[in-house]
């Protein structure tokens, strides 16, 4: 696009999607204490407010709050019209209610299928922490090739000391790396057979940050979102907690959550269940 | 143990919230949409600043404590999802230590890439992390 990003008149901020439930209304207030309203076309609501520019900052607290404040009115939103299509943060649609109702008129089908398929279901995120040095030590001691590479160590001259450490690092990490994956593919598995859908996460944020958890340095096994009911997520808790049985795992368990990791991509060819 | 059955909100699920929020959600790939193209440019800014929130959310925001989720979803079963975090918030930045969060935040992303600071650190592991998860994979 040529136009800048601040380069529009009139826009509507756009918080979610939802199946219109006649006579369901939403008061609410939005970033920057904007008034939320509903927009309603072809038996959906969009939930927006007015907004004339983008939203952006270099204050990660003014960002912070923004982030929190859209996400309480797509909750908002999640119970007054039941399970939302959240959007993206800053998804802001160009124009009046009138292009509004326009695309939502032109993208009904797609959106009253995605939220067809969602109803009664929510997000919930997963992640499970390990003791990965309790389990460095056990392979330590279980692998051939590592106590080999150790005693080769203990006899060796300083320059081959190093690069025989640098051998034994390489290995473990590989051993470990290996193992973690392999534990993470089984829960994969074990989790997939309780839930709606399942996308893993990787080990990290993939914002690339640890924010707001406690614990910086804790040891991330995997990371999962899922998409259930809430049958589904009592099956999925007591299989955390016959994992959590283990002393060495850490669970935890957040949600419920507008289902954000199972939406669509609208308008740029189908893309279903984009990660 | 304690863990597993029921899911809950806490304030250490500020970090689920961001991610879902800037990573995840509908993407509207259509000129209807003034991000569309802009993407790129805007991620960067904001993502940048998010390298601070480890920081900011010392002085700046986070979910209630305690929280009245748990209540709400044993009382109900479910159906509603929960205490939206918004009524939850508490800006303290007056409160503590004054010259936190916006000098900081350009700071932190200046030094991105010389990644020398003892705060940076935890920054340019992270991301050394991310770029070796993904080599793994």
């Amino acid at each position: 696009m040529s136009e800048s990003p601040a380069d529009f008149e009139t826009g509507r901020y756009l918080y979610c999607v939802a199946l219109d439930d006649e006579g369901t209304s939403l008061s609410t207030t939005g970033l920057d204490d904007e008034p939320v309203r509903v927009v309603r076309e072809a038996g959906l609501v969009a939930v927006v407010h007015d907004c004339t520019s983008l939203y952006d900052s270099d204050s990660a607290t003014q960002i912070q709050r923004w982030i929190l404040t859209h996400q309480s009115v797509v909750d908002d939103a999640g119970e007054a019209f039941g399970t939302p299509l959240p959007f993206q943060f800053d998804t802001i649609v160009r124009g009046d209610d009138e292009a509004l109702r326009s695309w939502l008129s032109d993208e009904a089908e797609t959106l009253t299928d995605h939220l067809d398929a969602l109803a009664g279901r929510w997000e919930y995120r997963i992640e499970i922490v390990w003791d990965e040095a309790a389990a460095r030590e056990e392979l330590e001691e279980a692998d051939d090739e590592l106590r080999d590479l150790a005693e080769r160590r203990e006899e060796a001259s300083e320059g081959t000391q190093f690069l025989l450490n640098k051998q034994y690092e390489s290995r473990l990490d590989q051993l470990v790396s290996e193992q973690r994956r392999a534990e993470a593919a089984d829960l994969a598995d074990r989790l997939s057979g309780e839930v709606t859908d399942l996308v893993d996460l990787g080990e990290r944020s993939t914002v690339g940050l640890d924010i707001g958890g406690a614990d910086e340095d804790v040891d991330v096994l995997a990371r999962f979102s899922v998409l259930a009911t809430d049958d589904e997520q009592e099956a999925v808790g007591l299989l955390l907690d016959d994992v959590a049985a283990d002393p060495g795992i850490e669970v935890r368990f957040t949600g419920p959550w507008p289902p954000y990791t199972f939406t669509p991509e609208l308008g740029g060819g189908d893309a279903p269940d984009e990660v | 143990m304690n863990n597993g059955t029921a899911p809950t909100r806490q304030k250490d699920s500020l970090a689920d919230v961001v991610e879902m929020l800037l990573d995840k959600g509908v993407v509207i790939n259509a000129d209807i949409a003034v991000t569309v193209g802009e993407t790129e440019l805007l991620g960067i800014k904001l993502r940048a600043a998010i390298a601070s929130f480890e920081t900011a959310s010392q002085y700046g925001l986070e979910f209630p404590e305690g929280t009245d989720m748990e209540r709400v979803e044993a009382a109900s079963g479910r159906g509603e999802i929960g205490k939206p975090p918004e009524r939850g918030l508490t800006v303290r930045a007056g409160a503590t230590d004054s010259d936190e969060p916006d000098d900081e935040t350009s700071e932190v992303v200046a030094d991105d890439a010389s990644e020398d600071t003892a705060d940076e650190e935890s920054t340019a592991e992270t991301e050394s992390a991310n770029a070796s998860a993904d080599d793994d994979n």
